[in-house]
């Protein structure tokens, strides 16, 4: 199979008068570990600007395709661009316009929040990272626990804490994989605020999630994965809860 | 390159930190270092113990297993939470983050070497005043191409569940060649009183410019987040 390369994907985005390069363009990605294949030709393009949720159950290739897009791993076949540059050689100027919250925080235990948030916003080369860390942590609300060791907050402290990080360098994609898991109510609610704030700024959002009804309430499109395909895509408005939730279960 | 040396300093500054932070594994390294130190001067006997092969040989022990635990520790930091997935996604060359690491891992051994090397001065009788430059030139080449090779395959085998084990099966063959060297030249040494030769130096350097300049290539290759 041909990787797809930014050169071939470029015009297909500029055919439409008005429309930049999609913040993400798949075309038949595919992704095997040992014999299995977790990914199969996922072809699909992410406009700039929008909220994607991408739904499934588990192993159906939700994680490995947020993965892959941050380019922690290299897709077996396929092609993948993000603002119009191949994601094959990234560089660290396309890596830089990218931001992840994982399954797993991403932090350092024994480092203070704000520590972390500076060490990062440095490694991404922030404008004065100090400052920049506070006004991270009181946009969480964690500024009164800026000097505190992460080791010592809740599940859900820590989820605000990576979701700083991830924003500590104003990425115009953020990939979010499970953000809510393990939260309770109100740091769900206050997840889902900042993640709404974001979109609203005009970035990026694609988002993993096993709650149907408050994906299609938090994005504007849905795609549902199962076995590593894409078996639905629509916009949200188009979009009943219980026919979604029928997909996912297969 | 200013900016590379800014985030080198970066990821080792961060792994210092985290380090005088939470001792973890100086504190477990040393001891563990002086124990091997003590027990294996003990239990080879004043005879062996004057021997200056046998006196350096246990000094490198102390050092191997001391490294091997440094070197885990320093990327089991980065294991916790998802912490390299993080590095990865920054706009940082891999190379960059194998250099911090490499640093860090450097400093640990220097500070093992600087409570070990005097426990093994007083057990075997080491004279170090006869040619401390040469000492420090010999632990340096050693050290950088142990460091080099250990960090290096430290990043491999955090990834799997067999770790400890693994990494020094795999380390400790890679640097024969190193341990050798710097063995029989510090035998030389403090033994028979050898000035230090260029030609084992040369050796030395040799290996740590190859195992240094392998390492960064391919580091990018077995970094998995």
């Amino acid at each position: 199979m041909t990787a797809i390369t930014a050169e071939s994907i470029m015009p297909l985005a500029d055919a439409v008068p008005g429309t930049a390069s999609p913040a993400v363009a798949m075309r038949r990605l595919s992704k095997r570990y040992d014999e299995r294949w977790v990914l199969r030709d996922i072809t699909l393009d992410v406009p700039m600007g929008s909220y994607l949720a991408l739904l499934g159950a588990n192993g159906a290739g939700k994680s490995t395709l947020l993965h892959t897009l941050a380019m922690l791993s290299p897709a077996t076949r396929g092609g993948l661009c993000l603002f119009g540059e191949s994601a094959a050689r990234p560089s660290p100027a396309l890596r830089a316009r990218l931001g992840m919250i994982g399954h797993q925080p991403m932090l350092y235990r024994d480092l203070s929040a704000a520590e972390n948030l500076i060490f990062f916003g440095k490694l991404y080369d922030v404008s004065r990272p100090k400052q920049r860390a506070l006004d991270m942590l009181e946009r969480v609300g964690l500024a009164d626990r800026a000097q505190s060791v992460v080791k010592t907050f809740s599940r859900g402290m820590t989820q605000r804490l990576s979701i700083a990080r991830a924003l500590m360098h104003a990425p115009e994609l953020l990939l979010a994989d499970e953000p809510f898991s393990g939260l309770d109510v109100p740091s769900v609610r206050a997840v889902s605020a900042l993640l709404s704030e974001l979109h609203a700024d005009g970035k990026t959002v694609i988002l993993t999630n096993h709650d149907v009804r408050q994906s299609l309430e938090l994005a504007q499109r849905v795609v549902v994965l199962r076995q590593g395909g894409v078996v639905s895509d629509r916009p949200v408005l188009d979009a009943d809860a219980e026919e979604v939730t029928r997909e996912v279960i297969g | 390159m200013t900016k590379v040396l800014r985030q080198i300093a970066l990821v080792s500054g961060k792994d210092l930190r985290i380090e005088a932070r939470s001792r973890q594994t100086l504190g477990l390294v040393v001891v563990l270092g002086v124990l091997i130190v003590v027990v294996l001067g003990l239990g080879l006997g004043p005879q062996q113990v004057a021997s200056g092969m046998a006196a350096t040989a246990v000094l490198w022990v102390a050092y191997l297993f001391g490294g091997v635990l440094c070197f885990e520790k320093t990327m089991a930091v980065e294991r916790h939470d998802g912490a390299l997935a993080g590095l990865m996604l920054a706009p940082i060359d891999r190379g960059v983050i194998y250099a911090g690491k490499l640093i860090s891992n450097l400093a640990l051994m220097v500070a093992l070497a600087l409570v070990v090397t005097p426990v093994a001065v007083v057990m075997f009788g080491f004279d170090l005043s006869a040619s401390p430059f040469g000492f420090a030139a010999i632990m340096a080449g050693g050290f950088v191409g142990f460091a080099a090779v250990g960090t290096l395959f430290a990043a491999a085998v955090s990834s799997t569940r067999l770790q400890g084990g693994l990494l020094a099966m795999v380390v400790f063959p890679l640097s024969l060649p190193l341990v050798i060297a710097s063995t029989q030249m510090m035998a030389r040494l403090f033994g028979e009183g050898e000035p230090l030769g260029s030609v084992g130096l040369t050796v030395l350097i040799a290996f740590d410019a190859v195992y240094l300049v392998v390492s960064w290539l391919v580091f990018e290759l077995i970094l998995e987040p």
